[in-house]
């Protein structure tokens, strides 16, 4: 019984999923899940120079030297010598592969001037695809292109239709993968409506100019039997030829790494568990306009040149000379690295190539120079004439090559000014392993420079805005005032602060003050205790002697009244005063 | 009609080239038996100077087939005299046959 969600969801029937033909070109295989149909034609359709050619080369080079499976590259073009030269600058020599038996290439190519005298069949073609097939024990074939077949025999497309029916009924009744090239039409995939006979699996290349700036794109437009990436991806022709740029395809599996290197800034590595970053790992400085983050970039390059190791500098605003006058205001000499040959920049205006051959130059040169520390400054401005999704895919893609590589990146954002500061617009955020935030403190008429830890994986780190000063000695990072006042940064900072000094200074002399007059009214105290002490001595030595005095006169009184006594008695009529 | 060849071969061109032919087709079905019997014909009649024809069977030597980049059946190849000319069909176009050869035409005379 067949349910409903078998049939919505073919890459859930386990057991039956198609078997599929890896194609070797980084990131299709991801995209496709697994690459294309086994035993299956795929038409690649696309305009001039879209890449079909390298796509189906590809192909068959990698069953060739990787899958033991032989192809068979038939063209009708005569382009061998080209098609030579074009895959040998990717490293692959078709002859030795021919003569290994491994490939054959029949790019043998008819005079264009043919006369038609009358009836006649492809069958030629048949005889030349199933001779090479037979001749190497070939899996895989590519045809490339249907185009110039319908240019050969152009009074008779309607056979040539019939005729390209019958051979990929035959490719498919010898379970051959093939691969089938179609140049794309304005309103259908290909000419000649040749995608109703191929439609198991349809890869659309597109070539196109956004901004100026010419980015390439493949998409899937159908697999049938098998779920598949439907975005549109972007692509680049790279030293290894086409290389798809998913962002599904980031494997998790690289080494990390637990050495820890110094950003340059002793306060950054004190707010980082005070020993810095991990090596291969992704550190992001955004922050709005003027905040420092080409600085705290150069502040890493110049230390890990000071360490003797080689840094690989990108810069996609300023040139070298400006960036390296920059960083000597600030005391970081970058021209000494350079003539030590340390130091490497590649300074680059981002609308004069594509994102993609951005990426594939910054690939060879990482390939080329072997940099340990790489600075990218900045990657936003790589999202021009591209959508930011493009750039996100493609930093993940670069950011993940560079950790493979064991090369630790520091890549510079810009935030547009009033957007939300803790948001990347690469979407890249998630991505990276230490992010620092570089924001600006206003306040007091200033405008000072702040930075902070956003996050930083695998590591205790510090949760404190710190300002982030730049003067002629050097890039340094100081704690912000915090007080009672709030945060204050700048010269609000030197302010509260000799104001806390100021404070300090009038309380020790206030208390030293306040003590020396409890000191003198303690005197005055003990003055004024001792002085009524001698009050009331004087008081009672004085009512002693009264007392004395008083006693003496009654003695004198009683003894005058005796005398007056004895007297009366003589004279009574005496008595009384 | 074979006089005015014969009066030209006869006025002593410098050296006709033998027209040298080599034409593939597709083992032996009938439309390829047709295809080199109606070429004889044309070429007997219409090539007094003679001419060598190479028969290429598609199936027995398909390496040929893929060295000369031959995708149609049948398809001939003028070799000599230069320039090179390469015919598709089944011949039964006389007159575009004939021209392609260089050769005259019937109506000519």
């Amino acid at each position: 019984m067949v349910t409903s969600n078998d049939v919505h969801d073919p890459g859930n029937r386990s057991g039956l999923e198609l078997p599929k033909s890896p194609t070797g070109i980084a990131g299709f295989d991801e995209v496709s899940k697994g690459g294309l149909p086994t035993g299956r034609a795929t038409l690649v359709s696309g305009p001039p120079g879209s890449g079909k050619s390298l796509f189906a080369v590809q192909f068959l080079v990698h069953g060739a030297t990787r899958c033991a499976e032989p192809g068979v590259y038939l063209s009708f073009e005569g382009n061998r010598a080209k098609l030579t030269s074009d895959v040998r600058a990717l490293g692959i020599d078709l002859d030795a592969l021919e003569q290994d038996g491994r490939l054959l290439v029949d790019a043998q190519s008819m005079a264009r001037q043919t006369v038609e005298t009358g009836e006649f069949d492809l069958e030629a073609l048949m005889v030349r695809m199933a001779f090479a097939v037979e001749k190497i024990g070939a899996k895989r074939v590519a045809i490339d292109s249907l185009e110039s077949l319908f240019a050969a025999f152009g009074s008779r497309p309607d056979l040539v239709r019939s005729e390209l029916l019958r051979l990929f009924s035959w490719l498919e009744d010898q379970a051959l993968t093939a691969v089938i090239t179609g140049e794309r039409a304005e309103e259908t995939l290909i000419r000649h409506s040749m995608e109703e006979f191929l439609s198991d699996c349809v890869v659309l290349l597109d070539h196109r100019v956004v901004d100026e700036v010419a980015t390439r794109r493949l998409r899937i437009l159908k697999y049938r039997g098998s779920t598949h990436g439907r975005n549109e991806y972007p692509f680049l022709i790279g030293p290894e030829g086409l290389e798809v740029l998913p962002i599904t395809s980031l494997g998790l599996n690289q080494q990390v790494s637990s050495d820890r290197l110094s950003t340059g800034i002793a306060g950054l590595d004190e707010m980082l568990g005070g020993l810095g970053v991990f090596r291969a790992s992704s550190i992001l400085v955004s922050g709005t306009s003027g905040t420092g983050k080409t600085t705290i970039g150069a502040s890493f390059a110049s230390a890990a040149c000071q360490r003797g190791e080689t840094v690989l500098f990108f810069s996609f605003e300023e040139s070298q000379s400006e960036i390296l006058r920059n960083m000597a205001s600030v005391s970081l000499d970058l021209a000494g690295w350079i003539e030590r040959g340390l130091l490497h920049f590649y300074c680059e205006r981002p609308t004069t190539l594509g994102l993609e051959d951005h990426l594939a130059t910054m690939r060879r040169l990482v390939e080329r120079v072997a940099p340990t520390l790489v600075v990218i400054d900045p990657v936003s401005s790589l999202s021009r004439g591209t959508s930011m999704n493009d750039v996100s895919a493609m930093l993940m893609r670069q950011i993940y090559y560079l950790k493979l590589a064991g090369i630790t990146a520091v890549m510079t954002s810009l935030t547009e000014g009033g957007s939300d500061l803790e948001r990347t617009e690469l979407n890249i955020s998630s991505l990276v392993d230490t992010w620092l935030l570089a924001t600006t403190l206003q306040g007091s008429g200033e405008r000072n420079r702040g930075l902070y830890v956003l996050k930083s994986r695998g590591m205790a780190h510090s949760n404190q805005i710190r300002e982030f000063l730049l003067s002629s000695e050097g890039v340094s990072l100081v704690p912000v005032y915090m007080g009672p006042d709030g945060v204050l940064t700048g010269s609000a900072r030197a302010a509260a602060e000799a104001v806390e000094t100021d404070l300090g200074l009038g309380a020790e002399q206030e208390s030293s003050q306040l003590s020396v007059a409890m000191e003198l009214r303690r005197k005055a105290v003990e003055t004024h205790v001792a002085s009524l002490w001698a009050d009331f001595e004087a008081g009672e030595s004085l009512t002693a002697r009264r007392i004395m005095e008083t006693k003496k006169r009654e003695h004198a009184l009683r003894a005058a009244r005796l005398e007056q006594g004895r007297q009366r008695t003589v004279k009574p009529e005496d008595d009384g005063p | 009609m074979s006089s005015p060849t014969e009066v030209q071969t006869g006025e002593g061109e410098p050296t006709p080239v033998r027209l040298q032919l080599t034409l593939f087709v597709s083992g032996a079905a009938p439309t390829s038996t047709h295809a080199v019997r109606r070429l004889r014909d044309l070429c007997d009649q219409h090539c007094p100077s003679g001419y060598d024809l190479e028969i290429v069977d598609i199936y027995q030597q398909p390496e040929v087939v893929a060295s000369r980049g031959v995708l149609a059946v049948p398809t001939l190849i003028k070799e000599l005299p230069l320039p090179v000319r390469v015919l598709i069909g089944d011949f039964t176009d006389e007159p575009r046959v004939l021209a392609a050869l260089g050769l005259p035409t019937a109506t000519q005379d």
